[in-house]
């Protein structure tokens, strides 16, 4: 059954269609943001698009006059704990389950990753009573220890993965030369393992620098992270400095995502 | 012997995460059910008041509808996008995907702000249409924003599992059919997407599950009757100052992702992620 050169030519209109529809996608995707950067820049107080005229006020506001350098400093602590606690628990549990094999692996892979499928509205209130009971409020640990729990997952499976296409030989030969598991862990995987390492750190500081709602539930006053105090302005007002804070944003996860895919293109 | 050893000693290398998930997970879960069903003494008071308030039944509907309708238009744009990417080289590829991923990893309020600028009644779409006298169309604090954000926020999501069947797929197939004669609609119809199926299946339930528990989309580009199950728990918790009620309707959200979940299960979605 050939086609004829009809059907074929309507394929092809189809083909287009779809590809334009694809594009009309990407545009959706990557323009919204792209719209925050030179509203950014704007002067006045009020937000008008395009902004008339450029001035460097917001981002004045940003870093001198008010009280958003602290939550910033606060989000930087919390994600550089975050990323540390993240990397050492998950990289290490992604080695465990990769080089060894025991009854009940499924379950416990599932178990390590259910903190993604749970709705973290519903881990937020859990640690938010949890902490309320323990008495650990006014400090920055219940959010660390949150995030840590949400970034985990991320770590195990970018571990996993890199631990996957890791040559296994090169760890045979050190236990044969007379490497104790250790070792073999210490010296040879975790070089091996750098890139992949560095990758889900980042992921895990992002994960936190970015993180609002269990960030909203458990911390108390004075201890707002920067999404805490943005989300916060943002439902009173649409205030322009906003669009600052917006671009810094924008370009921290930017730079992550670029950073992260040099990192593994490297290897 | 060699083997042996070393396998059963990695495995102690899983007991850090293990420990610190049972305690700062599981305990917290617990606390959450516990406070669901003790008010002095052992009650389920409050889940018959949340099941028959008025407020909690709207709210469910609402969480599913905007759930799966945002879902279903995202898989829209999702399904030709990683088509497309499918059919790039893989250079090519690696820059669309950074497209893709540059907004999974934007934070949810820089994208919430930006649509709010775009379609607020002074936004951009409206000041736009306003030079050609058409009066401004109410886009934000309704529930078209709120699907608007949510679908936005749901297509990086699912174009990566789509992705990856499309990747897997075996291009001989495809071939087999064109030596056959099949023009490239048959082809795509007949092998490329019942193919792809558990692929779609898998990244729908698993976006849905995911919208299930979205709070600040509806929050910030919703109205007053748009709010979802994790806005609902947040008003009994902040303002109401009601633990018990907030504690059974976070559980409830937990069961709903749960039974969504074991039906993913049948897709097996999640034994692909850490083999």
């Amino acid at each position: 059954m050939r086609e004829t050169a009809a059907t074929a030519n309507h394929a092809t209109w189809v083909s287009h269609c779809a590809n334009a529809w694809a594009w009309f996608g990407y545009a959706f995707l990557v323009l919204p943001t792209l719209v925050i950067i030179p509203m950014s820049f704007n002067s006045t107080d009020e937000l008008a698009f395009p902004p008339d005229s450029f001035s460097l006020r917001q981002y004045e506001t940003f870093f001198l006059k008010s009280d958003w350098l602290s939550s910033t400093f606060l989000s930087f602590k919390i994600a550089i704990a975050t990323a540390v606690l993240a990397v050492v628990i998950g990289v290490t549990a992604a080695y465990g389950l990769a080089r060894s094999s025991f009854p009940g692996r499924g379950a416990i892979v599932l178990f390590l990753l259910s903190p993604m499928l749970v709705p973290v509205v519903v881990v937020a209130l859990g640690l938010y009573l949890y902490f309320a009971t323990l008495g650990f409020s006014g400090s920055a640990l219940p959010i660390i220890v949150g995030h840590t729990l949400v970034a985990i997952p991320f770590v195990i499976i970018t571990a996993s993965s890199a631990l996957r296409h890791m040559e296994r030989n090169i760890e045979a030969a050190a236990m044969i030369m007379g490497a104790s598991p250790f070792q073999v862990f210490r010296k040879v995987t975790l070089p091996l393992l750098k890139s992949g390492i560095i990758a889900s750190a980042l992921f895990a500081f992002l994960i936190s620098f970015d993180e609002v709602i269990i960030a909203y539930f458990v911390g108390r006053a004075g201890f707002s992270t920067l999404p805490v105090k943005m989300f916060s302005t943002i439902q009173w007002e649409i205030s322009p400095v906003i669009a600052a804070v917006a671009t810094l944003l924008t370009i921290l996860s930017t730079g992550i995502c670029v950073l992260v895919t040099i990192i593994m293109d490297r290897k | 012997m060699f083997a042996r050893t070393g396998q059963q000693s990695a495995a102690f290398y899983v007991l850090p995460a293990l420990l610190f998930t049972a305690v700062v997970f599981i305990a917290p879960l617990a606390s959450v059910i516990g406070q669901s069903v003790w008010n002095g003494q052992f009650t389920i008071h409050s889940y018959q008041s949340v099941l028959s308030s008025s407020l909690f039944q709207k709210v469910l509907v609402n969480t599913l509808v905007i759930s799966f309708s945002s879902t279903f238009v995202a898989l829209l744009f999702a399904y030709p996008m990683a088509y497309h990417m499918a059919k790039q080289t893989p250079r090519r590829r690696a820059l669309l995907m950074m497209i893709v991923l540059i907004p999974f990893w934007t934070s949810i309020l820089v994208k919430s702000y930006a649509l709010m600028i775009i379609l607020g009644r002074n936004g951009i779409i409206n000041t736009t249409i306003g030079y050609f006298g058409i009066p401004a169309l109410p886009l934000l604090f309704n529930r078209f924003g709120v699907i608007v954000g949510t679908i936005h926020t749901l297509i990086p999501f699912m174009i990566f599992p789509i992705l990856n069947s499309l990747l897997a797929r075996d291009p001989d197939l495809g071939r087999a059919a064109q030596i056959m004669g099949a023009g490239k609609l048959r082809i795509f119809f007949k092998v490329t997407l019942p193919l792809s199926m558990p692929g779609v299946a898998a990244s729908f339930l698993l976006a849905a599950v995911h919208t299930f528990g979205f709070y600040v989309t509806a929050s910030l580009l919703g109205g007053r009757g748009d709010l979802m199950m994790a806005n609902l728990v947040d008003l009994y918790t902040r303002e109401i100052l009601d633990w018990n009620m907030a504690a059974t309707i976070a559980v409830l959200l937990f069961i709903l992702c749960a039974v969504f979940t074991l039906l993913m299960g049948r897709t097996r979605a999640l034994s692909t992620l850490a083999g």
